[in-house]
């Protein structure tokens, strides 16, 4: 074997035999020729020295987070839409975030907004008061707020509020929510409404508004059992955005 | 609504499994952790973010490594791994199991980068006509002796040595020899043969070869 002749072969070689199974002429010409046994150890001391170089890198933690935004932006990621199909459907006619009705401007626009505004206040670091129960949330909003994220168009981004939710939470802060979930007056006052103008969808609404109302209580519980738990705050947060979208579809149907 | 509690029961396990990945501690192949990547894989076409997370902690550091290590700068590596993965997330519908998920991965994780470096004006067209464009004998640039190259290679050396490879045999290289991929695997992910993908790696570790002993021949003279 002649040292043109071992170039020619090394590509297929070098990786792919063991030590020691090199083809007889191969081995005894790299041994009797400086040059390409040289060649031979550099080449292998190359690789070897290469995979040093290999994954010890990890890209900071924001770039996850970059691109989860972007592909929560682009609706490709919709934790909402998983039903199991054998469970009674329980929101039928909530309509993922990529679809959000456009707001018609109408007395329930500021409470849902003040449901959105409570399920915000739950998520920030700020120790919540005990707030009167009688209070109503509505006369906490200046006004209706149709410019919100969630009041706009159907190809609206994720709503502000959820933004606030990523203030990072006190594990000792005792949260409550500044309107009590169960059977509100708001609540009523809603379903009032749908039986005067759609009577025929107050049953699925009241079905709907206690499902949501159930789920607030039952993440309320868990957010005050684990306190330092801002995906469970953010779960609360969604809750009660779910129940503003209750709200804005209603109004969006029944006007 | 009901079980969206319970939803989320499940959401922090997936999540879970999702730090466990991150922390190095997972094993995707143990039903015990509680997902496999082809579940993974169904759940995130399904719109599932732990999903997209577990998919993402158990294939960024080969994605970051493979951007770095081409164009050796952190902060354009992880621009260049984003855009891979959301490349990747958006069509993830489409996957279909024919080839393995990592290498369809890395096969666009090349091509961002690909991109990128035609961008920067590198003549670049496919990576195709690159390797055939090389497929000419490196060219003994130095007039080194042939001297073997003895010891450790120094790693920083070597990165800068790598750095002047043109992007085709730069290609190979970072995925065979420093993510260890096989010859099979960079045919499917670079679109050639096995036969091209051997040859180009051979070409690009004796260019290497030619600067590590020019840098050396360098440092020997300056002290």
């Amino acid at each position: 074997m002649k040292c043109s002749d071992v170039e020619r072969v090394l590509p297929e070689l070098l990786d792919g035999a063991p030590d020691g199974a090199f083809p007889a002429d191969f081995e005894t010409h790299v041994k009797s020729c400086p040059a390409c046994s040289n060649l031979v150890s550099d080449l292998k001391l190359i690789s070897s020295e290469a995979r040093q170089l290999a994954a010890t890198e990890e890209p900071a933690p924001r770039v996850w987070l970059r691109i989860a935004a972007e592909l929560r932006a682009e609706g490709l990621i919709s934790d909402a839409a998983i039903r199991e199909p054998e469970s009674a459907p329980t929101r039928p006619i909530l309509v993922p975030t990529s679809r959000r009705p456009r707001w018609s401007a109408w007395w329930l626009a500021p409470v849902a907004a003040a449901l959105v505004a409570a399920g915000s206040y739950v998520v920030s670091h700020k120790p919540a008061p005990q707030v009167a129960k009688q209070q109503a949330p509505a006369t906490r909003v200046a006004s209706p707020i149709p410019e919100t994220p969630a009041a706009t168009s159907a190809s609206a981004p994720t709503p502000a509020p959820r933004q606030m939710a990523q203030k990072p939470a006190k594990p000792t802060d005792t949260i409550r929510p500044a309107v009590e979930p169960e059977s509100s007056e708001e609540d009523q006052q809603f379903l009032t409404a749908v039986s005067t103008r759609a009577p025929s969808m107050r049953t699925t609404y009241e079905n709907q508004l206690k499902a949501v109302n159930a789920d607030i209580r039952e993440t309320q519980a868990y957010v005050d059992r684990n306190p330092g738990d801002t995906d469970a705050r953010q779960h609360l947060m969604d809750a009660y955005e779910q129940k503003a979208l209750l709200y804005q579809i209603a109004l969006d149907r029944i006007q | 609504m009901r079980d969206s509690l319970g939803k989320f029961v499940q959401r922090k396990e997936f999540e879970a499994a999702s730090e466990r990945l991150a922390a190095g501690k997972g094993d995707l192949t143990d039903p015990k952790q509680g997902i496999t990547e082809a579940e993974a894989i169904e759940q995130a076409k399904q719109g599932r973010e732990a999903a997209f997370e577990v998919l993402y902690h158990l294939h960024k550091r080969r994605v970051y490594s493979l951007c770095l290590r081409m164009v050796s700068n952190p902060a354009q590596a992880e621009d260049l791994a984003q855009e891979a993965f959301l490349q990747l997330f958006r069509k993830i519908a489409t996957f279909r199991g024919e080839s393995a998920f990592s290498t369809w991965l890395h096969r666009m994780t090349v091509n961002v980068v690909l991109m990128q470096l035609r961008k920067k004006g590198l003549p670049v067209v496919s990576l195709e006509e690159t390797l055939a464009a090389n497929d000419e004998a490196p060219k003994k640039e130095f007039g080194t002796k042939d001297v073997k190259l003895t010891g450790s290679i120094d790693r920083l050396q070597l990165q800068r040595a790598i750095d002047r490879l043109p992007p085709g045999y730069r290609t190979v290289f970072v995925l065979h020899d420093i993510e260890g991929f096989e010859h099979n695997e960079i045919a499917q992910i670079v679109g050639c043969s096995i036969g091209n993908s051997k040859s180009q790696l051979h070409k690009a570790r004796l260019k290497l070869r030619d600067y590590l002993k020019f840098m050396r021949a360098e440092k020997a003279k300056t002290g």
